[in-house]
């Protein structure tokens, strides 16, 4: 029998996480209450799900988990609707759904044997964090050449993931730059926008892709510094988002050209970005 | 092709009898209009008529269905079930304007991809009986422009023509020779019959005398997204939405939720692309901000985009949204304007 695209699978709410010191973003763990699910539920770094909560709807959301995580898939989320209001009401042990994984991934072929310059500001950091945890994994290093990461938020308290930012810097095969626009009185590192921190660092473009994902003002200032580096268009990618129902290309909204960023994306290449329509 | 005669008399009767035991949907005169209805003991199917006021699509693809249902338990609410499986069903009496939207749909809605059930489920247990137009009945007839034509089998199982004294039915697929059989012993139609519906088919074509640029606007839509042409089309546009609701191939939705008490519904709806809400993030962005961009976006998706991924223009050329804009605004004039660009 043909699987019903539109039926969420039930997971359990196994842990909440608060991310923030604003308290408006939390990290979701999910796990499937059906073991066939989460064989069904196959994924890479890149693609997102559907939330479902019966009652309030549903909202797309960027997977936060590598697929090298087993046995729970992970969603970093931001109190903003309906469903994402319900959502950190919620509370450990309850009941949900899941529908996907959907959409296209980080271009993990293309990645291979690159060099991989990671670049994420504030919230916009969680399927990039998906995508340096499982190419950080054991079996998936080898894989890739040097990689860099530039993170950065709006102050300490912004950061995602800080235990996880700790353990990336002790590691000897990532070259971790954390920075925050202003730090406080216990902040230690480093202080700067992204788009500075980048020009610092300044990573090669020799075989290499960059990945950049953060608010729109984060990513005009940051796209000239990479192309003063010598990147071009195809070695730098981003990943979009629209406004979204179904999430397999049928109920028309997410529509930009002749693409949809639910089924074509949500990650494009900014020369493919140059192909489209400027309607997102 | 299977192709028999049917005694112009006998049709009505006929289809009347399927409704015994088969869910029917025909063509019914309600005051002005005509409207596709459960055919009924009491009912008269109509085989003469212009064209029914909406798009026969809501039987594949309803202005608002259930999608599952679910309630509330301990943990959280859960699923209860989907809709069971659609009953056996004639659509008959369907222009073939409206009959080749269908298969502009199934590009859609039976994406090897992601198949969606509701609508196959109902699209493959329906056997479509389509009528051909021996007179285009509309001045804002333009199918011939869109890849239609008046006599065109596309998106039927069964074609009826009305060939004076008798209906020439055409079988077009298996599902259609097996309703003929059901209809009973029929005589097979001689050559004469089939070389002056040939006759008919060129001069139904040569009535529709609107001349809209399908596929020939599509070089200009490829390059022209900012052309100030755009500032001009929505102009007193007042985003009813009534184009998009009668159009047989939008296909836009939206999902919601309904509850009452610890019971609730995941519907599914019908959408429209000229409501400002359509695309608003939650942010407070919206990628497309006023009824210009969102009027670009319906031609654009029918002229060009849809072309893009299926080579076929999304639109068949009924004139629906021609007919029934309130401040008439006029797609094939658009079309017209930009090839004159």
């Amino acid at each position: 029998m043909e699987k019903n695209p539109y039926v969420p699978m039930p997971v359990n709410v196994d842990k909440i996480i608060t991310e923030v010191t604003t308290k408006d973003i939390k990290t979701f763990r999910f796990s499937f209450v059906n073991k066939e699910d989460e064989e069904r539920f196959s994924y890479l770094p890149g693609q997102f799900a559907e939330l479902s909560i019966f009652g309030k709807g549903e909202s797309p959301i960027g997977i936060a988990s590598s697929p090298t995580d087993k046995g729970y898939v992970e969603f970093t989320v931001q109190k903003a609707g309906v469903v994402t209001s319900e959502l950190h009401s919620l509370a450990e042990g309850t009941l949900m759904g899941i529908r996907g994984p959907l959409g296209n991934t980080w271009p993990l072929d293309y990645l291979e044997g690159k060099n991989v310059v990671v670049v994420g500001g504030g919230f916009a950091f969680t399927t990039l964090r998906s995508l340096t945890n499982y190419m950080l994994s054991e079996e998936n290093r080898p894989r890739f050449g040097k990689i860099t990461v530039v993170y950065g938020a709006r102050e300490p308290g912004l950061l995602l993931y800080k235990d996880e930012l700790a353990l990336w810097e002790k590691r000897d095969d990532i070259d971790m730059y954390v920075t925050v626009d202003k730090g406080d009185k216990d902040w230690e590192g480093r202080e700067g926008f992204v788009p500075a921190v980048c020009k610092e660092v300044a990573p090669s473009s020799e075989n290499a892709v960059a990945l950049i994902c953060g608010p729109p003002i984060m990513i005009r200032f940051t796209l000239p510094e990479f192309f003063n580096l010598g990147f071009s268009k195809e070695n730098i990618f981003t990943s979009l988002e629209m406004r979204m129902k179904c999430g397999i290309g049928k109920c028309g909204r997410c529509n930009v050209g002749s693409k949809y960023v639910c089924k074509d994306g949500p990650v494009f290449s900014l020369a493919e970005l140059d192909e489209l329509t400027p309607e997102y | 092709m299977e192709t028999r005669l049917i005694k112009k008399e006998l049709l009505p009767g006929l289809i009347k009898g399927l409704a015994d035991d088969t869910l029917v949907y025909a063509p019914v005169q309600e005051e002005d209009d005509v409207f596709f209805r459960v055919l009924e003991k009491d009912m008269e199917p109509l085989a003469e008529f212009g064209n029914t006021k909406n798009a026969p699509k809501n039987f594949f693809f309803p202005q608002a269905e259930t999608m599952m249902r679910f309630m509330k338990k301990e943990r959280g609410s859960e699923l209860e079930g989907t809709p069971g499986d659609a009953p056996e069903a004639v659509l008959f009496g369907v222009r073939p304007c409206d009959a080749r939207s269908f298969v502009l749909l199934d590009f859609v809605f039976n994406d090897p991809k992601y198949r969606d059930p509701y609508y196959m489920e109902r699209r493959e247990k329906t056997t479509i009986v389509s009528l051909a137009c021996v007179h285009p009945p509309y001045s804002t007839c333009f199918c011939t422009s869109m890849g239609g034509h008046p006599f065109s089998p596309e998106g039927a199982d069964v074609l009826l023509v009305d060939m004076g004294n008798d209906w020439l039915a055409e079988c077009v697929t298996e599902k259609g020779e097996k309703l003929i059989e059901k209809l009973g012993d029929l005589p097979r139609a001689d050559d004469e019959v089939l070389a002056r519906k040939k006759d008919m088919a060129e001069q139904a074509a040569s009535e529709i005398t609107t001349k809209v640029p399908g596929k020939e606007i599509k070089p200009w839509l490829d390059e022209n997204f900012d052309h100030p042409f755009w500032d001009t089309v929505h102009v007193g546009c007042l985003a009813c939405g009534t184009c998009t609701y009668l159009c047989p191939t939008c296909h836009c939705f939206d999902i919601t939720d309904e509850t009452k008490d610890s019971e609730g519904r995941r519907v599914r709806s019908w959408d429209s692309c000229m409501y400002w809400l359509f695309t608003r993030e939650t942010s407070g962005h919206n990628p497309r901000p006023s009824q210009k961009e969102r009027w670009r976006q319906r031609f654009m998706h029918k002229f060009k985009y849809f072309v893009d991924n299926y080579d076929a223009i999304a639109c068949v050329g009924c004139g629906r949204c021609v007919r029934y804009c309130p401040v008439n605004i006029d797609i094939r004039k658009i079309a017209q304007d930009i090839a004159k660009l």
